[in-house]
């Protein structure tokens, strides 16, 4: 069991090292952390419920607000959609961490 | 301004602004979503704080679901855990601690690192009392992490004081020395006022994600003071070493895949040169008079050295 049932999903290797490098502070470092996760987690929301049939989309959303954290959610999704869910979010993190990066190495003209 | 805080600037607006864009689009795109999770108080951003919540009540009342372990599927009863550590105490069963230590989680702890239920925690904290022989608790004054059993991850050196630097850290240099300052900012104010308690402090730092908790923001600054050098047992659940830290600093972010960290010595002496991460379980140390040392736990005279560099 995981924070988030998605967690074991959404490991954004090496970019952490990175962030390190930037900052003087903790406190600098924990805004970039939280801003990547609100990025993160209404972007890994939308491509579920953009792939989830519409008429699953209450019977998920009570699912998730009252277990976050429950890996059986993935289970529930892999059965109501047409597709590999988990490889749908690898995609979306990656592409996220490919953004990101891409933000990093963007310098003041 | 520098061109380093520029292009931290740059980058953290470039980053709310992708943030709110994210939220823009989600509540355009799935308004149905954003209005339930609304109407139920939650924030899709602040998503682990909520879900923090709804596991501490779980673990509480154990309704929380849980995988189970990989020994026995449920823990021994109250009478056999009296009876197990009795016979171990008498020396009945004579083996090394640490392969009992190691042998007993393994029949508790799950295959992949979870929260444990308060069950759980209270009975691996009647086994480390008598095994390894430190107090430690999952939860102490009310206070409880949202995970004790997690991977760790290695941590640079932090600096001390202003201009410390990494060749004052030997003798582990290969970490570095981290670029910004842990969460409570300089151990003292200058290299003179560094007292040997507070070099120990470093060497034997942890850290652990406070920022994480459900009531971080609203407990402030209680939260932060309590957490500050806080000690901890961390145990290696793989090789049973055990290390006495105090946290110094706020982390990991959770997209790492890790729950806590360590610093170099910590690291080292849990499992090897090469250990950059590994499952842990950490309790907090209760040690209102401040009897323990920071550092290692040598509660045999032995050690279960094949495991000893184990790279997860």
């Amino acid at each position: 069991m995981s924070m988030i049932f998605y967690d074991k999903l959404i490991i954004l290797n090496g970019l952490d090292k990175k962030l390190k490098k930037m900052v003087t502070s903790n406190d600098e470092l924990q805004e970039l952390w939280t801003a990547i996760e609100e990025i993160m987690h209404h972007r890994v929301m939308g491509c579920v419920l953009d792939k989830l049939p519409q008429h699953h989309h209450e019977e998920f959303l009570n699912k998730f607000q009252s277990s976050p954290h429950d890996e059986k959610l993935l289970g529930y999704l892999k059965e109501k959609i047409d597709g590999d869910i988990e490889d749908i979010i690898k995609k979306e993190v990656k592409l996220l961490h490919k953004e990101i990066l891409s933000e990093l190495k963007t310098k003041k003209k | 301004m520098n061109p380093t805080a520029a292009h931290l600037e740059l980058f953290r607006n470039n980053l709310r602004l992708k943030s709110v864009e994210a939220q823009n689009k989600f509540k355009k795109k799935y308004p149905h979503a954003y209005k339930f999770l609304q109407e139920k108080g939650i924030e899709l951003g602040k998503i682990r704080q909520h879900s923090a919540k709804i596991i501490s009540v779980g673990a509480l009342t154990g309704t929380l679901l849980l995988a189970p372990p990989t020994g026995a599927g449920q823990l021994p009863a109250p009478t056999d855990i009296v009876k197990s550590i009795d016979e171990f105490n008498r020396d009945e069963t004579p083996q090394l601690p640490q392969r009992y230590l190691v042998d007993t989680l393994k029949n508790v702890l799950p295959e992949r690192t979870r929260p444990l239920s308060r069950a759980e925690e209270k009975y691996i904290e009647s086994v480390f009392a008598n095994v390894i022989k430190i107090p430690a608790k999952a939860t102490l004054e009310g206070e409880h992490l949202n995970t004790t059993y997690g991977m760790i991850g290695a941590e640079q050196h932090l600096k001390r004081y202003p201009g410390d630097i990494l060749e004052n850290h030997g003798p582990f240099y290969k970490e570095g020395i981290a670029p910004g300052l842990g969460a409570w900012s300089y151990f003292s104010k200058s290299k003179v006022e560094l007292t040997p308690d507070l070099i120990e402090t470093e060497r034997w730092y942890a850290v652990a994600q406070t920022l994480y908790l459900k009531d971080w923001a609203s407990r402030q600054p209680y939260l932060r003071d309590w957490y500050k050098y806080r000690k901890v047992l961390l145990v290696n659940t793989t090789n049973g070493k055990a290390v006495v830290a105090a946290i110094a600093d706020s982390g990991p972010a959770a997209w790492t895949g890790k729950h806590f960290g360590g610093s170099p010595e910590v690291m080292e002496y849990l499992g090897g040169a090469r250990y950059k991460k590994g499952p842990v379980i950490m309790f907090f140390v209760d040690d209102p008079e401040n009897k323990i040392k920071l550092g290692p736990v040598e509660y045999n005279d032995l050690n279960i050295d094949q495991k000893d560099l184990v790279q997860i």
